[in-house]
């Protein structure tokens, strides 16, 4: 059996922490690049099915530039047999790379194809489902578990429907499957394996040809606004549009009061000494009065 | 008188006692090399003083009487078998000292044997039966010829041989009998030396030679092991090294490691004995077979045992012969995690968050110095090269919400001190120590080669830290690390614990506690500052400086101290077998009666504020961290 695991390399943002609303208020940390989370449990389940039937051969299949090498070779360290990348540069949306992937799919005569349900940085959801399409292939969403029937022909899908429900499906070979994550938990690598998959090549497929036209136009983005944090009140003397920018940003402020620490009678005396310097009391005024009352 | 048959019968003995240790010794001189220098010195001073073997008292003394009991009385007895001429005063005391010697070892070895027979152990000091038999009757048989030969030659002076003097009225006056006890206190002689590397004494040659290699590496550095090609950790008894083995060879089964373990204590499968004879075991049952016909140690070893240590080294400061117990158990670990990708799946997490944004809790670097607030700190990226005092966050402080707070009091107490500090901020990852202790070497090195990389960008010169754990990977794993990856540098930067930064501020006047805290406080001895690294009394002396404060200690303390359950990657691990250790030694503090409970590592500040609270969940006592309690008292 050939198994074709598609993983996406994402840059995966996980906090706002900068300041500038124009970069939406992304700081340089604010990401890291790995492969999709969902992608890791349908790989998963892809090594399940390869540890059950004998000759099974895993194909990892990612698109684009080579970003997360690191992590996508411990997924080939997991139990993969080859890893293949397609070339190509630039935006695609989700109907571009079913266009792209499907001849290469195809090419490769896979018995199972195996997606995420949808990448952490885009969340379409859609290249299984489309792919499943371009190739004419029978599509099974959110799949937690599959048992392969005796003559091989054919797979018993297990698909939780949500809220608790589970289904049982029977579908017929060749198909594919997105999963989600939580659905399996990965295996963990051992090291000889990190270390053979380390030199193990990365098979570049070109595509040749016109880019695909896009079906989706993205027209405009609003970033998130960032996640509240912990900081002391913004300091009143700022505008109200400044203060609303620097809470909207989550920023760090300087306090500017003076913070009281220590015994109870060292507190009252420092506020009495700051009532005095600045002549809340009222006490140099009054000595003022006298001195012109006295004149 | 000797006769030509002793000397053969002599000869003998000792062909059977040399060609018994060479063959016993061939497994673990099978073992893989390693380099280690050995230091004989250090093996009579051990032996003279016997103070490791002393801490447990009435063993101990036991011990030291049979030992010096017998071996002394046997060198002179060979000795005067040579006859040379001695002034009758010395030969005296000599007859004086020997019998008062044996008399002690007799009694010493009465001890062991009531103790070897009262135990029910198999594996434990039963086994030492059968030699120790041989030994009290021999010591009986000798005071009985002695007896009979005062019996029958009565001498001038009877101070000089007590014990005989005592024995002569038991026996009959016969020379047949006095020969029969002399022939057959020395043949019993003879099957002791020929039987020693047959019997539980083989330890007179193991233990001693482990004295004499012993761990001189700081006690907290764990040994690298092989990457590359190789199985990582040990699969087998075959991937211990010589040094290694010789320690499974050592150890005596005398269960102290056992009586200080917390895992043991609290109910949990490991021992560390066990361990150690899992080990010898298997060594002597794989003597003639291939690498194929081995067991593998996971057979004897499960992994629930070698999940449950906390590396916390009590078993490893409890030994009386220098034995590791704890070493050998990373060893598994990292063939298991490394070698065959089999890990708890609680602590998967863990290692994903260490992959792939470099701490442990998974927050990553944007979030690092969310703990500070408003504070203004100085960070590397913003101030350059050149950074005399580098404040190591470390992940607890950084992400966890509690120990944020001890973060902060870290701040004030510098800057009340005055100190120009920096902190690397987003720069800093995890420095390892949760991957290393879980048996992930390689993500250790990675993320200890990119810090000692950021060290030598900003050319950190100090470094002051508020984790034991980190205070112990910095200070003792890091400079083997930077010697393999950095060759040409420098020395690594100098590491301190917080308390012993403030501690010197406080000797040096720079910081002057002020405000009174009335409270009857108690320590608890973080595992990798008090035991191994010995940081013992700067926490005590800075708790001292505090007006109002009443320090007492908890039962187990200093380098005995308990561990909170926390170590070794088991912070991150469930703990459902057995009882909860921080629940142990929760307890213990509230038998204690103090008030307050401090420590100075935010793993036991988590674990113990936790098992305090659980242990008395109405009004529970208060869990600081010596660092909080200093800064408090600050102006």
């Amino acid at each position: 059996m050939h198994i074709i695991v598609c993983l996406k390399q994402i840059v995966y943002t996980y906090a706002r922490t900068g300041f500038d609303p124009d970069r939406q208020f992304l700081a340089p940390e604010d990401e890291i690049i790995c492969v999709n989370r969902h992608d890791e449990a349908a790989l998963e389940l892809a090594l399940r099915v390869k540890d059950t039937i004998d000759n099974t051969r895993v194909t990892l299949l990612t698109l684009g530039p080579l970003m997360a090498e690191n992590e996508l070779r411990r997924c080939l360290a997991l139990g993969a047999d080859r890893l293949c990348r397609i070339d190509l540069e630039g935006e695609l949306d989700p109907w571009a790379k079913a266009r792209v992937m499907a001849p290469f799919i195809r090419e490769m005569r896979a018995d199972l194809i195996f997606c995420g349900k949808e990448s952490l940085d885009r969340r379409n959801g859609q290249v299984g489902a489309l792919l499943a399409r371009e190739l004419g292939l029978p599509f099974v969403s959110a799949v937690s578990g599959l048992t392969p029937s005796k003559d091989g022909l054919e797979m018993r899908v297990e698909r939780s429907a949500g809220r608790g429900t589970r289904e049982i499906i029977a579908c017929p070979l060749p198909a594919l499957f997105t999963v989600e994550w939580g659905s399996a938990e990965p295996r963990f690598p051992a090291y000889p394996d990190k270390i053979k998959a380390r030199s193990l090549p990365i098979e570049i497929l070109t595509w040749e040809g016109e880019k695909p036209p896009p079906r989706l136009i993205q027209r405009r983005v609003f970033p998130p606004r960032p996640r509240p944090k912990n900081i002391p009140a913004p300091d009143s003397r700022l505008s109200a549009s400044e203060r609303i920018r620097q809470l909207l940003a989550g920023s760090r402020m300087e306090k500017k009061g003076l913070m009281l620490t220590g015994t109870p009678e060292s507190q009252v005396e420092g506020i009495l000494s700051f009532l005095r310097d600045h002549d809340f009391l009222g006490l140099k005024t009054r000595e003022k009065d006298k001195k012109e009352n006295g004149n | 008188m000797i006769t030509a048959l002793d000397i053969f019968l002599v000869a003998a003995a000792l062909l059977v006692l040399g060609a018994g240790f060479w063959v016993r010794s061939a497994p673990w001189r099978a073992g893989r090399p390693e380099d280690r220098p050995g230091d004989w010195s250090g093996l009579l001073t051990y032996l003279l003083s016997h103070r490791a073997i002393l801490r447990r008292g009435g063993r101990g003394t036991a011990h030291l009487l049979a030992f010096w009991g017998v071996l002394i009385p046997l060198a002179v007895i060979i000795l005067a078998q040579f006859r040379f001429l001695m002034p009758s005063g010395l030969s005296l005391g000599l007859s004086l000292l020997l019998d008062i010697l044996g008399f002690l070892a007799l009694a010493g070895t009465l001890f062991f044997l009531g103790h070897s027979v009262r135990s029910s152990e198999t594996g434990g000091p039963r086994r030492s039966l059968p030699p120790l038999l041989i030994l009290v009757f021999i010591l009986v048989t000798g005071f009985l010829a002695e007896g009979t030969r005062l019996r029958i030659d009565p001498p001038e002076v009877l101070w000089a041989s007590p014990v005989g003097w005592l024995t002569s009225s038991l026996v009959p006056g016969s020379p047949l009998f006095m020969q029969l006890m002399i022939r057959s206190h020395f043949f019993a002689v003879l099957l002791l030396v020929a039987m020693l590397p047959f019997t539980f004494f083989r330890h007179l040659a193991a233990a001693s030679l482990n004295v004499v290699y012993k761990n001189r590496n700081p006690k907290g550095a764990l040994n690298p092991t092989r990457l590359g090609d190789e199985t990582p950790g040990a699969r087998t008894v075959r991937d211990f090294t010589w040094k290694q083995l010789l320690e499974a060879e050592a150890c005596v089964a005398c269960g102290r490691c056992e009586a200080a373990c917390p895992a043991s204590l609290s109910g949990k499968p490991l021992s560390p004995r066990k361990i150690m004879g899992d080990i010898l075991n298997q060594m002597e049952g794989s003597r003639s077979r291939t690498d194929d016909q081995i067991p593998l140690l996971e057979e004897s070893v499960s992994d629930d045992e070698i999940w449950s240590c906390t590396t916390c080294l009590a078993c490893v400061e409890q030994c009386p012969v220098f034995v590791e117990p704890a070493d050998k158990i990373m060893d598994l670990r990292r063939y298991r995690v490394m070698g065959r990708g089999k890990i708890p799946r609680e602590a998967v997490p863990l290692i994903r968050n260490l992959e792939l944004y470099g701490d442990a809790h998974g927050k990553g670097a944007a979030h690092r110095l969310d703990w500070v607030f408003d504070r203004e700190v100085p960070v590397a990226g913003d101030r350059g090269s050149g950074i005399p005092l580098l404040l190591w966050v470390g992940c607890a402080a950084a992400f966890h919400p509690r120990i944020g707070e001890t973060g902060r009091a870290l701040l004030k107490i510098l800057q009340a001190g005055g100190q120009d500090f920096t902190i690397l901020g987003p720069e800093e990852i995890c420095c390892g120590d949760p991957a290393r202790r879980l048996g992930e070497e390689a993500l250790f090195l990675e993320l200890a080669r990119k810090n000692l990389e950021r060290f030598r960008r900003y050319q950190v010169r100090e470094i002051v830290t508020l984790c034991p754990h980190c205070y112990n990977t910095l200070k003792n794993e890091y400079p083997r690390v930077a010697a393999d990856f950095f060759p040409d540098d420098g020395p690594v930067p100098q590491v301190f614990h917080a308390t012993e930064y403030f501690l010197s501020l406080l000797e040096a006047k720079r910081l002057a506690p002020a405000f009174p805290y009335k409270k009857k406080v108690a320590l608890h001895d973080a595992c990798y500052l008090g035991r191994i690294n010995g940081v013992l009394d700067p926490p005590r002396k800075l708790l001292r400086s505090l007006p109002g404060v009443q320090l007492t200690e908890l039962e187990r303390n200093a380098r005995d101290g308990f561990c909170c359950g926390g170590g070794g990657g088991r912070m991150w691990l469930p703990e459902h077998q057995g009882r909860r250790i921080n629940h142990l030694r929760a307890e213990e503090f509230v038998r204690s009666g103090a008030e307050v409970l401090a420590t100075a590592c935010p793993y036991c500040l988590i674990m113990l504020e936790d098992g305090v609270h659980s242990v008395q969940a109405e009004s529970p006592p208060r869990v600081a961290d010596v660092v909080e309690l200093v800064a408090r008292s600050l102006r």
